[in-house]
């Protein structure tokens, strides 16, 4: 029994694309962690779906001019990010409204796109995820901008939590929260940019904030929480891409839902917010109340 | 002058294109309505949602051969009762909640689609109901040009019925999203309202799906809207402008579709972006052009002479 247990954990590595797709969906799994704790913080949870939206036209850019994918996502979404801020700042529209706007145009613009390019599969991949099939080409772009990430938020990553904490704090002791605005706005980019292969653009959503999730509902200390994301993520994925070649299902989804399910796992159980705790909490308040011991012998639960 | 007409009119020779017409101009009415109380509401995001979350039920409606607008419903109004339970239930801001919950319902939407072809083995050989040939990017595309006749009346219908409810419920509704306060303070039903509303944004999806495709419903809930409310303040003109703009992009959009063989649903929110475009920066007064003479007019002319 333990032999074939053995077996079914080892088998997947013998061949070289799990191997590549476990590398390559971990990592982004530790990419999108890191930043989703920033974003939870934030509240840009809706920014990180739009951006994921953002960078379509530039992938399909890139494959018609030649460029790496990452290159042309990188400046598609930017350009939307400014762009939202723009017209934000030069209508009366709500922020969120002028975010579903700029991000969908940006989108319909890139399907646009994909429809008269010959030979969309490589592009669909963007959008569905490929990891078990990523090329190598892809596979350097998104080491390369996940890397930048963790290097930039590993030298910044105080400033950026105050700044995503309290940015008037953080103004106020002399912290330029423009550039840091901007700056989140870019690595928010490029981590998009990296989990594109891995788990699709849709999904890089939930990547982004998900984790970050998990994370939140355990613990109120930010570095345990990025902690309990980054651990969150890793099982995620890495369960994730084993369900997917036993399955023989969607990569990017499994990752998903493995997570969806870690989450409500801690919702439910985890120990200080735990619905279930609250509620055995409750019932034991309950008890001690029903029970007329006087308030002085009451020890507390 | 002759060739102009001939672009207009030559497609309505062909069947599918009349369908593909009513159909999205029908979308483009139902859409506009839905989202003049949504953008007032501020509840974009939760259609971006609900649109998103549709997918799961889609597919096993196909794969059961029971209408696919019941799938939608089901799936749909089941995440939004989700994300109500989880954001009374933990301390997570709404839009992480929100995000949560439909890249699941997608997640496992696209797992499911990935396994269509074991699936509808799976169905026919219990079952004895083999599911007809379909790709999961027309779900998420939209393929208007390619609608079966059952789909675009299943449509018609909801469509209708959806514009019959908010016709119905107009002044609650409209109270509703502008002052909830004031609405519950005058005895109005407030949390059966905001679940009318969510069943109405989620019957819009519905009917939107066909031609759009789930990944851009979201833009024909928020753009009309945002338009309309660029040009004007009172709401019964709103609807209107709403409901021009967002007619005029549908149909645009299939024509150019048609003709430039492109994305239908890509061509139509890429019309109406064009719209927003033009309106924010020509709008009367909220309008770039606008503030800019303002300005020029408040500012003192430069003096030639010291």
């Amino acid at each position: 029994m333990v032999f074939n247990l053995w077996d079914w954990f080892a088998e997947p590595f013998q061949f070289s694309f799990m191997q590549t797709a476990l590398i390559v969906s971990t990592f982004v799994g530790v990419v999108s962690a890191v930043l989703s704790c920033y974003l939870i913080l934030k509240g840009w949870s809706l920014m990180g779906d739009a951006l994921s939206h953002a960078v379509l036209p530039g992938v399909v850019f890139s494959y018609i001019l030649g460029l790496p994918f990452a290159i042309g996502s990188f400046v598609s979404g930017l350009l939307c990010a400014l762009t939202i801020g723009w017209v934000k700042q030069h209508s009366r529209v709500k922020e969120d409204t002028v975010i579903g706007l700029v991000f969908t145009a940006v989108f319909a613009l890139g399907l646009i796109l994909i429809s008269r390019t010959p030979s969309d599969v490589h592009l669909m991949h963007f959008i569905y995820g490929n990891a078990l099939g990523i090329e190598h080409d892809d596979f350097i772009q998104t080491l390369v901008s996940g890397a930048i990430v963790l290097v930039v938020v590993a030298i910044l990553r105080r400033d950026l939590m105050l700044f995503c904490f309290d940015p008037n704090h953080a103004r106020a002791i002399g912290l330029n929260t423009t550039v840091l605005h901007y700056l989140l706005l870019a690595l928010l980019t490029l981590t998009v940019v990296a989990a594109l292969q891995a788990v699709g653009l849709i999904l890089a959503i939930a990547m982004l904030i998900t984790p970050g999730a998990i994370g939140y509902l355990l613990t109120e200390r930010f570095d345990r929480m990025m902690l309990l994301a980054v651990g969150a993520a890793v099982l995620s994925s890495v369960i994730g891409v084993y369900a997917s070649f036993y399955l023989d299902a969607s990569t990017g989804g499994c990752i998903v839902a493995t997570q969806a399910m870690l989450f409500f796992a801690v919702m439910i159980l985890g120990p200080r917010r735990g619905l279930l705790g609250q509620a055995l909490q409750r019932r034991r308040t309950r008890q001690v109340i029903a029970s007329n011991k006087p308030i002085a012998a009451y020890d507390g639960p | 002058m002759h060739h102009a007409w001939h672009v207009l009119i030559d497609p309505f020779q062909y069947q599918f294109m009349v369908k593909a017409l009513l159909v999205g101009a029908l979308v483009g009415i139902v859409s506009a309505v839905l989202s003049c109380f949504v953008t007032l509401k501020g509840q974009s995001l939760l259609g971006d949602a609900v649109s998103h979350a549709v997918l799961p039920g889609v597919v096993l409606a196909y794969l059961a051969g029971i209408p696919f607008g019941a799938g939608a419903l089901v799936s749909g109004l089941s995440a939004v009762l989700l994300i109500g339970w989880i954001e009374r239930n933990t301390r997570l801001r709404s839009d992480a909640v929100i995000g949560i919950v439909f890249t699941t319902y997608f997640g496992v939407g696209l797992i499911l689609a990935s396994m269509i072809p074991r699936l509808s083995d799976w169905v026919y050989s219990s079952f004895g109901y083999r599911a007809p040939l379909m790709s999961v990017n027309t779900i998420l595309f939209g393929n208007v040009l390619g609608i079966a006749d059952s789909d675009a009346l299943q449509t018609l219908v909801i469509g209708v019925v959806t514009l019959g409810l908010v016709v119905v419920f107009r002044r609650d509704l409209l109270l509703f999203c502008f002052d909830p306060n004031y609405a519950r303070a005058i005895g109005i039903n407030v949390r059966r309202l905001s679940m009318l509303l969510q069943l109405l944004l989620a019957l819009t999806i519905v009917v939107a799906l066909q031609t759009i495709g789930i990944v851009l419903v979201v833009a024909m809930l928020v753009a009309p809207g945002a338009i309309a409310y660029m040009l004007t303040n009172r709401f019964d003109r709103m609807l209107l402008i709403a409901v021009a703009s967002s007619v005029v992009s549908c149909v645009s959009g299939i024509y150019a579709s048609y003709y430039l063989n492109a994305s239908t649903g890509g061509s139509i929110v890429f019309i109406q972006s064009l719209v927003f475009l033009a309106v924010l920066c020509l709008a009367p007064k909220p309008g770039l052009f606008a503030q800019m003479r303002t300005r020029n007019a408040i500012r003192p002319t430069p003096r030639t002479t010291p």
